[in-house]
């Protein structure tokens, strides 16, 4: 057991199959059915390319906030481009994401800007051109056959808007383990100059990043947008939190150089089984975000460098009192 | 680092700095122009300079005003900025208007009091543990709206009485409003310059291992910093419950967002260790200037908000020249 919670990509697994336990011993049944998986999955499918895309930001110790806006932005696009053929919309959306990314990687490499004021302003940005194409009203998708198409459950449980996450999760994962562009990416977050020094060529790697992340997360807006046959600007900080608390629980290290897309796959989907499970079992949704909100705030404690510094301090003050 | 940029960083040196650009960088003249052409734009446009124009601009600019003045502290102590002090005003506006009945005095106090020890935990969190301050504060996000959906069954509730009615009173032709924002600058520029605290808040801000080399422990200031955050963003949340008969979770929605575009518009670095108060309030001011233009040039919203996000993205770009 303990070989398994040290190993940052396995710890979320276990946390997965600890809280189903649970679930299903407070819901029985109701807890395993084919819908519970279904609606898991089809929530994995907004949250996971989004979280994998923060989490790649993330191990090279930059912060992608753009992405909540994308997300929204992005939606619009697609419905917008996708009404009367739904793929080139869907490409248009991407290619839109990937031109924003790419752009925001490019000023934060060579203005050497802090990645959190420039997605920030991106995020600003994004949110606004949401609006003006929108005119602040929600927009009907009027393909309901795309719509069935993409929330088409099968086997139950799998639709292809949750393969097409898992084919970015199975991309991202392949690349991280068995490429050498994998390897320089965590050599990038865990130290930027010594990686140059050894010849990775860091600044592309992280406009790369950014391009993907921006890639992936419009691809999950846009994909949202034909499922809910709608899109409206939305609220700016909803996915952010959720992403972001995947992506930690996932065993991406927020001071860069540690994580994996498995990982960060199983943390998406302890989110998902705690949001879906928890509403199968009839709780208020408010638990979820204070569940959401502890867990949060717990692995950002244990993250943060003086933890065991403070932890000590406190054990030799204590020792002293003793004597 | 050059003296002048020490120079700087010393609150006298930020003394005059304030007034009298003494180096005059490539951002200082674009942000020169772009108030130029600001004010042109402002005056040249019909029915601005009119009184009742003037006074709808002070009022709608304070409730976002006192939340940035907050938002600066966090920002000048090099924590970047907090994503739950939106949701610590509604909270805050829940608190004041449950009180109420209690006497105007106590609602008052424990809804101040609530905030800066709400917003000063999460500094605890930052300062002490040194746990990364985007995920605290979104943490404390999330925290913050479960419980008080749960506390109110996601209702707004609402004033009964008149005790705070005279919240909403005006001092002659001042709205009340702009005078609470006002207060808010000047004692929150009053402890940058004049106080331990606020000396602390830049040399924190701007390297907190010098500070800790220097025998400063940076926690206690980080804590602060976000206490006092608390405390200015209480009284925009007060106002708004008075304003508005109620406290309702969606009196904060975005705030913080707003508040750091003016916190950055302003000039502040996001970097921490440079900037004031006063900075904060040319960027409140910007912002409501430009958005009052806007809308008298029948701009609409959307196009407002797509415009703030450009400066904002624009203004973040202009400080390249001071990190690398």
């Amino acid at each position: 057991m303990r070989p398994l919670l040290q190993n940052p990509v396995a710890r979320p697994y276990v946390l997965l199959v600890v809280i189903l336990l649970i679930l299903v011993a407070f819901g029985g049944n109701r807890v395993l059915a084919p819908a519970i998986a279904y609606s898991v999955l089809q929530q994995f499918s907004v949250l996971g390319p989004v979280a994998l895309a923060l989490g790649i930001t993330m191990m090279l110790r930059h912060f992608d906030l753009s992405v909540a806006g994308m997300l929204g932005a992005a939606g619009c696009l697609a419905v917008i481009f996708g009404g009367d053929a739904p793929l080139p919309g869907l490409l248009v959306a991407i290619a839109f994401g990937m031109a924003s990314g790419a752009f925001l990687g490019a000023v934060i490499v060579r203005l050497r800007l802090s990645s959190i004021g420039v997605t920030l302003g991106g995020l600003l940005v994004l949110n606004g051109f949401a609006y003006v194409v929108t005119g602040n009203r929600e927009i009907g998708f009027p393909r309901l056959d795309v719509t069935r198409f993409v929330d088409f459950a099968y086997l139950n449980a799998f639709s292809p808007r949750f393969l097409a996450a898992l084919v970015l999760f199975a991309i991202a994962g392949a690349i991280m383990s068995w490429t050498r562009l994998g390897r320089d990416v965590l050599a990038c977050g865990s130290d930027p100059r010594a990686a140059k020094t050894a010849g990775v060529s860091v600044e592309w790697i992280v406009v790369g990043a950014f391009t993907v992340s921006g890639a992936m997360t419009a691809m999950a807006g846009g994909l949202l947008s034909y499922s809910l046959a709608a899109a409206s600007p939305s609220g700016l900080a909803d996915v952010l939190v959720p992403a972001a608390a995947a992506a930690i629980i996932g065993g991406v290290s927020l001071g860069g150089g540690r994580g994996h897309p498995v990982g960060i796959a199983g943390g998406v989907l302890v989110l998902c089984l705690l949001r879906t499970g928890l509403t199968a079992l009839g709780v208020p949704p408010f638990i979820h975000d204070i569940a959401t909100g502890g867990v949060l705030l717990v692995v950002g404690l244990l993250d943060g460098g003086d933890l065991s510094r403070r932890i000590a301090e406190a054990a030799r003050l204590f020792a002293k009192r003793e004597v | 680092m050059s003296t002048q940029d020490i120079e700087q960083k010393k609150p006298g040196g930020n003394f005059r700095w304030e007034f009298v650009p003494g180096n005059l960088s490539v951002s200082t003249i674009v942000r020169a122009v772009i108030v130029v052409a600001l004010v042109m734009f402002a005056v040249t446009t019909p029915g601005f300079l009119t009184m009742p124009s003037i006074r709808s601009l002070l009022s709608t600019m304070s409730f976002m005003g006192c939340v940035a003045v907050g938002m600066t502290f966090i920002t000048l102590s090099g924590n970047i900025m907090s994503f739950s002090l939106g949701a610590s005003l509604s909270a805050t506006s829940i608190v004041f208007v449950v009180l109420l009945p209690q006497g105007v005095v106590v609602a008052l106090a424990a809804a101040v009091v609530f905030n800066a020890v709400l917003n000063g935990a999460q500094g605890l969190l930052i300062g002490y543990f040194r746990a990364n301050p985007i995920i605290v504060t979104m943490a404390a996000f999330a925290l913050i709206t479960g419980t008080f959906t749960y506390l109110t069954g996601g209702r707004g509730i609402y004033v009964l009485t008149n005790d705070a009615d005279f919240l909403k009173a005006n001092l002659g032709p001042v709205p009340g409003p702009f005078a609470a924002l006002l207060v808010c600058v000047i004692v929150g520029q009053a402890i940058l310059w004049f106080t331990r605290t606020g000396r602390n808040v830049y040399l924190v801000g701007s390297n907190p291992r010098a500070a800790l080399a220097a025998g400063i422990e940076p926690w206690p200031t980080v804590v602060w910093s976000f206490a006092l955050a608390g405390v200015f963003t209480s009284v925009s949340a007060i106002m708004m419950a008075a304003r508005y008969g109620s406290g309702d979770l969606q009196h904060g929605i975005g705030m913080e967002y707003q508040a750091i575009s003016a916190v950055l518009i302003g000039g502040n670095f996001i970097g921490g260790g440079q900037g004031s108060v006063l900075r904060t309030l040319s960027g409140i001011v910007l912002i409501s200037v430009f958005q009052g233009v806007l809308v008298l040039r029948g701009f609409s919203t959307e196009m407002q908000q797509l415009l703030i996000g450009v400066v904002v993205f624009l203004v973040i770009a202009l400080q390249w020249r001071k990190e690398s």
